[in-house]
């Protein structure tokens, strides 16, 4: 009986020993890739943010991606957080002819995890909001709260001026009013997205208590 | 011998394991909010069912029957972190995509019960044949489910639109459409099988009574 049972039990770690063994291998395969094609994602949305309307890039992409390879070691820190919103370092800072850009990361947590977006700010005589992307979002409702990922509902956060960002953004029915125009009601910070995602409040609300995080991040330490 | 084939179909229509054998419902009730959504974890899960369905007839014979079931979790749990290790590194877009699905596929009761029911009693073609088979009828089952409930609570199947959104029932798209959905189309499979059951019964009967007067 003894025996058989220390038979199995070595049968077993048998097993687990090449499941290890295997996932190791792959792993390491794996690794460099992964990280690429991480930053290689990271790279392309803050050069989708740095576009401006006419399409033409407002920063090089040369420009983007030393900057994001300079700033590697730095990355994943939580640097600042305002108890619903938080910000993850670097502060990725552009100077350019007319304006400086800040691309910054947070998140806050939605429906059923972190949702990450990348948001970039622009200086010249304020502080405003030129685009945002959300970066992560796979913890939430398929065809509900990941709807989040469409441009257009995307769109209805950006660009917001300085006068919103002051009051803190809020999706419109945290704002208690009825929103009829979504361009209008950006300068009040209010963020109109009832309409393009029905029945999901949760994600967009962390959506702009991220941007929040990151606006206060920016201006209260920052740019001190 | 059952043909090579039959060892493939049985999977779609007659032994479904959605819709007949009730098998993985916790990916086909959480992930079918959409056609793509369904379509993409069904062949996520497919490639793992026929990857652990070959090593495990592979190894059913060094395999004691004691610790079956946790070398079979093993097994799938492997191929699951492999599967999403080299998604992450490759495809990345499509890993997003379905970056929520993966892990859940160690969970598929279906992936595990085909292990333990077929796998581990049959040869290695015949276990990637069935793999293969219940591959394709989970996300044969995923996709039609999921296009239901796109088309109803959406207006749309595939993210082509079908319809305006005034035809739209919201609740389609919310856990109470994937109850209502799933067991419509469980009780359809079911009238399918018991016509098919009665017709063979039928068929028989009649082949007696010729024999009889003969």
């Amino acid at each position: 009986m003894k025996k058989e049972m220390i038979k199995t039990s070595l049968i077993l770690m048998i097993y687990t020993l090449v499941a290890g063994l295997a996932l190791s291998v792959v792993y390491k395969l794996t690794e460099v890739r992964i990280t690429e094609a991480e930053m290689e994602n990271v790279i392309k949305s803050m050069e989708l943010l740095l576009t401006d309307e006419k399409g033409s890039n407002l920063v090089s992409s040369e420009e983007i991606k030393r900057k994001v390879i300079e700033e590697r070691k730095n990355a994943g820190k939580e640097i600042y957080t305002n108890g619903v919103g938080t910000v993850v370092s670097p502060v990725y800072e552009f100077k350019a002819n007319h304006a400086t850009y800040y691309v910054l990361v947070g998140y806050a947590v939605g429906y059923g995890g972190k949702v990450i977006t990348m948001a970039a700010f622009e200086k010249n005589e304020d502080l405003r909001l030129r685009a945002i992307k959300v970066l992560d979002y796979s913890q939430e409702t398929p065809g509900l709260g990941a709807k989040i990922a469409e441009d257009e509902v995307q769109q209805r956060f950006y660009p917001i001026p300085s006068s919103g960002l002051e009051k803190g953004l809020k999706v419109d029915k945290d704002a208690g009013k009825t929103v009829t125009d979504p361009e209008i009601s950006k300068s009040e910070g209010v963020v109109k997205v009832s309409d393009v995602m029905t029945g999901a409040t949760i994600t967009p609300r962390a959506v702009a208590n991220s941007i929040n995080a990151m606006y206060e991040y920016l201006k209260k330490e920052y740019l001190k | 011998m059952k043909s090579k084939l039959g060892e493939f179909t049985k999977g779609i229509i007659k032994d479904n394991p959605t819709y007949v054998q009730v098998l993985g419902m916790c990916p086909t009730l959480a992930t079918t909010t959409s056609a793509k959504n369904g379509f993409g974890m069904g062949l996520a899960a497919t490639a793992v069912l026929v990857m652990s369905n070959i090593v495990i007839s592979a190894i059913r014979k060094t395999v004691p029957e004691k610790i079956r079931i946790p070398i079979f979790i093993t097994v799938i749990a492997t191929f699951v972190t492999i599967v999403d290790l080299v998604m992450h590194a490759y495809t990345y877009s499509l890993w997003k995509t379905l970056g929520l699905f993966i892990p859940l596929i160690v969970v598929n009761c279906i992936i595990m019960g085909r292990a333990e029911a077929y796998a581990s009693k049959h040869g290695v073609f015949d276990s990637l044949l069935d793999g293969l088979g219940m591959g394709v009828g989970f996300t044969l089952s995923l996709t039609i489910l999921g296009s239901v409930r796109e088309l109803l609570g959406n207006g749309t199947i595939f993210d082509i639109p079908v319809w305006g959104k005034a035809f739209n029932v919201f609740a389609m798209i919310l856990p109470p459409g994937a109850y209502l959905t799933l067991g419509l189309f469980a009780a359809l499979f079911a009238a399918i099988g018991i016509s098919k059951g009665e017709r063979a019964k039928k068929k028989a009967q009649q082949a007696q009574k010729v024999g009889e007067q003969k």
